[in-house]
């Protein structure tokens, strides 16, 4: 109630904030028929900057004056001077009429040319790489391609790596990325549908999905949200992903982020649909279940045995990761008594010098290893190898030794770090994280009785929370039976020959059974 | 948002069928084994099991018969077509006071139940009080989102169970299951009588049918989920009885709690297993504390359609809290819960009969004209 409120609060707020903007940035400039006037005024609109170059020349054969105009760095340099300058002033051709016309079609060697009279247009057209030609007398500007500069290669991506499997990964701009997949799917009906985003950065936003295969529910609806964004500069997809969620209140990512082409081109294939954003290397999945949260490209390119085996681990570090020290709590805190007597008297044993209950010890330990953890992140390559050492120290043998905690502990944090980095994905080992800290708060108040409690509040929130219409929970419950085969375990290739049942896709059968 | 049809507010047959375990097995299983093995002889208790069961499923299969004839009508709606509409109302107050009961009487019985098996310097107000808070947040949520919570935990019940009653069998002991039928007639009678209290809950169908879509299947879709709850009652009450004996069962307080006591785990990494086997059924009694609550607030949201859900759940849940508190000990707690199984099953029993008899009557005149 009071959400949805809010919600509508601050969206008739914007409106307001819209109707006054647009009325401000209303006034237009001429393009006029004189090429310094159109110069001066180019320059005033971008604030004459720096890196604004302006190159006046004059058209061989006819000896009109004319000038090209680009920021350096956005454009590619060889482009302008060889297919551009170099054609115009070696071009020794006499035009008659329309010069502009004729210089588009006869002299210019560039495949992406448009022609704008706006102010506007021209120089949102520079800003983006573009390169405007004047040319004096005409009221005309051409636009001509140019759109280059420096970009990272493609790379393997960091933040997800594989075994076995494609080594590219996402670049920062947008139309290698949309390469990227299209070199996977060859298809024709492969569709991107652009957006632009971010009110003063223009950002391309492309919506990517599979006419015929993906249903058009899902698509209508990502597409409906992303139009109401509205932002001044988004730096990631995230900005995206947090304006089109179901539930800004929910610890569980509602949209997976990838940087691997394959998995977006795999996840297209079963109907999802994908978000690449400009500026990023990562893509956007949606919509997404609990389901999809501990699984990785690996299980499709390892052999199906090996696959599910791994899946079963990801699935038991899962429970390690978010229950370990909660466990742990409660049964040293209030059931000491279902451990088995020589274990407890060893834990007891160990537990002898600690001056802290169980909860504040584990609490500790938690909190110090989060410190490092994020400390790690953080710091340059050549540094992090200092925090592995110092870490090494506080979390292992020091502490022990100065009677802080027990060795059991030290053991325990350890395990559940380790177990809490075999979650394939990022944003999802955070959630696990985040929860791991509420289970053990309940663990410390109210023993095994807090943590099932806590459980059943987290099942509670996962069936009401929804990702693009999508009940999280699916398909365990809304039960879909056939998805099941590629849930937990993940079942030969040979058999997954039906897309996902509960995304409800056009076409059902992803491999046609050849005739024998 | 609603993209996809099965994320609404609608449900299928399918979870009716999973509803219904949820709703039937609670407290009730960890302590109906003692009150069968006082009234039968050894291992005769089955038989009152499956007679209740049959019992059961028949008023299941009726209640859910007689909502499924009225599709996407509510409870309200299609008794004031069959009663008249001042009845209707008296019998939706009566679901919705049944509806506090149970969840009273669950609440309560968990407190205690923790209170004696996970920790006893905890104060009872406060574990209780927790329980009530979980239910309340889960009721607040969708009524969908209550159906998919009950199938994800229903089959993690049933595998606890099925586990629990593997791990048992190396301490069963044959003998203590004979001799078979030495029963009188008066001790099946009695038995039966008892086991039909652990069968309460059926009068959920005449709300959740509502919700339907397409009910067609649901009378024999809720029938055989009746029969789950009556296959794992009867292998419940025979696992107890084989590893203890008719006599020790009779005075054990909960039976199935101090199954899982006696149990080993291969491995030895665990001792004493109840506190985990009683925090999985604490699963199950929450699925039936929050559809009882559920039941309540529906209840009473359509004899005032204007009211807002959260503020109905926020009226009614110091009430509960109230109630759960009242019984004076563990003696008291089970003539509580007695007398809310009898007036359940009363209730659901004369409800399903007064308006079974008027839709014959009312179909009758139809067909005449």
């Amino acid at each position: 109630m009071t959400r949805s409120s809010l919600i509508r609060r601050l969206k008739l707020k914007k409106q307001q904030q819209m109707k006054q903007s647009s009325k401000t940035s209303s006034k237009q400039i001429e393009i006029t028929k004189n090429l310094d006037e159109n110069i001066k005024n180019l320059k005033e609109v971008l604030g004459d900057p720096g890196d604004l170059i302006v190159r006046e020349l004059i058209i061989g054969g006819i000896e009109s004056r004319a000038a090209i105009i680009y920021i350096s760095g956005l454009t590619d340099e060889n482009l302008i001077n060889n297919n551009i300058l170099k054609a115009i002033q070696l071009n020794l051709k006499e035009f008659e009429g329309e010069i502009l016309e004729k210089i588009h079609k006869e002299v210019i060697a560039v495949t992406d040319v448009t022609k704008a009279e706006a102010m506007d247009e021209i120089s949102f057209a520079i800003l983006n790489g573009n390169t405007a030609l004047y040319v004096d007398g005409s009221e005309t500007v051409l636009l001509l391609g140019t759109i280059g500069g420096e970009s990272r290669p493609i790379e393997a991506p960091a933040s997800e790596t594989l075994i076995r499997g494609p080594r590219d990964g996402f670049v920062e701009s947008i139309e290698t990325n949309m390469a990227l997949v299209r070199r996977d799917i060859k298809d024709p009906n492969l569709r991107f549908k652009a957006h632009a985003v971010g009110k003063r950065s223009k950002q391309k936003l492309v919506v990517c999905y599979l006419e015929g295969i993906t249903n058009p529910e899902i698509v209508k609806e990502v597409n409906r949200r992303l139009e109401t964004i509205d932002i001044d500069y988004l730096s990631d997809s995230s900005y995206v992903e947090q304006w089109i969620e179901d539930s800004f209140l929910s610890p569980f990512p509602q949209l997976l982020n990838t940087e691997r082409p394959d998995k977006v081109s795999s996840d297209l294939m079963q109907g999802k649909v994908a978000i690449l954003v400009d500026g990023t290397p990562f893509a956007l999945l949606a919509p997404i279940t609990i389901g999809d949260s501990l699984h990785s490209m690996e299980d499709y390119t390892q052999r199906w045995l090996t696959a599910s085996l791994l899946r079963l681990l990801r699935y038991l570090s899962a429970f390690f990761a978010l229950f370990l020290p909660a466990l742990y709590i409660a049964l040293v805190s209030y059931h000491p008594g279902m451990l088995p007597s020589t274990l407890a008297y060893s834990i007891a044993a160990t537990r002898e010098g600690v001056p802290f209950p169980g909860a504040v010890e584990a609490i500790l330990m938690a909190i110090t290893f989060e410190i490092l953890h994020e400390a790690g992140i953080r710091l340059p390559k050549a540094i992090g190898q200092t925090i592995g050492i110092v870490g090494g120290l506080v979390i292992g043998e020091a502490a022990v030794s100065a009677g802080i905690v027990s060795p059991i502990m030290v053991i325990v944090t350890a395990l559940t770090a380790i177990a809490s980095f075999s979650v394939p994905s990022y944003s999802v080992a955070i959630t696990f994280r985040t929860l791991r800290f509420a289970f053990m708060v309940a663990a410390a108040l109210l023993g095994l009785y807090g943590i099932i409690l806590v459980y059943i509040m987290v099942n509670i929130h996962i069936v009401n929370l929804k990702s693009i219409g999508v009940p999280y929970s699916t398909p365990f419950s809304p039960t879909f039976t056939k998805d099941w085969k590629d849930l937990i375990l993940r079942s030969p290739i040979t058999s997954l020959t039906e897309r996902t049942t509960y995304l409800k896709p056009k076409d059902h059968r992803s491999k046609d059974i050849k005739p024998e | 948002m609603s993209t996809f049809k099965y994320g609404d507010e609608k449900i299928t047959s399918r979870e009716i069928m999973i509803a219904i375990p949820s709703m039937i097995i609670a407290v009730g299983i960890l302590t109906f084994p003692r009150h069968l093995a006082e009234l039968t002889v050894a291992s005769d208790g089955w038989i009152s099991i499956i007679i209740g069961g049959l019992i059961a499923i028949l008023l299941t299969w009726l209640v859910a018969k007689i909502a499924s004839n009225f599709p996407n009508q509510s409870f309200l709606s299609y008794a004031s077509t069959l009663a008249t509409r001042p009845v209707a109302i008296v019998l939706t107050c009566f679901y919705v006071i049944q509806g506090i009961l149970i969840t009273a009487f669950e609440v309560r019985a968990i407190t205690d139940i923790s209170h004696q098996f996970l920790f006893n310097e905890t104060p009872v107000e406060i574990v209780g009080l927790t329980f009530l808070l979980v239910v309340v947040y889960a009721v607040s949520g969708t009524r969908a989102g209550l159906f998919r919570l009950n199938a994800m935990f229903l089959p993690i019940i049933f595998f606890t169970t099925l586990l629990l009653i593997i791990f048992s069998i190396a301490f069963m002991k044959g003998s203590n299951l004979l001799p078979v039928l030495k029963t009188d007639l008066q001790g099946h009678l009695q038995g039966t009588m008892k086991s039909t209290l652990s069968y309460t809950g059926i009068g959920i169908l005449f709300f959740y049918i509502s919700l339907v879509k397409n009910p067609k299947k649901a009378p024999s879709r809720a029938a055989f989920g009746m029969g789950l709850v009556v296959v794992v009652y009867s292998a419940i009450y025979l696992t107890t009885i084989a590893v203890f004996g008719e006599t020790a069962t009779a005075n054990i307080r909960f039976p199935l709690i101090e199954l899982s006591k006696t149990i080993e785990i291969p491995g030895g990494f665990f001792e004493r297993l109840e506190s985990i086997f009683f925090v999985i059924w604490i699963m199950a009694i929450f699925t039936t504390t929050a559809m009882a609550l559920d039941i309540a607030v529906m209840a009473l949201n359509s004899i005032f359609p204007n009211a807002n859900k959260l503020k109905i759940i926020f009226l009614l849940s110091p009430i509960v809290f109230f109630i759960s508190v009242l019984p004076q000990d563990f003696m008291d707690l089970g003539t509580f819960g007695d007398y809310v199984s009898y007036t359940g099953w009363g209730l659901t029993g004369t409800t399903a009969i007064l308006l079974g008899i008027l839709y014959k009557v009312k179909g009758a005149k139809k067909r005449g004209k």
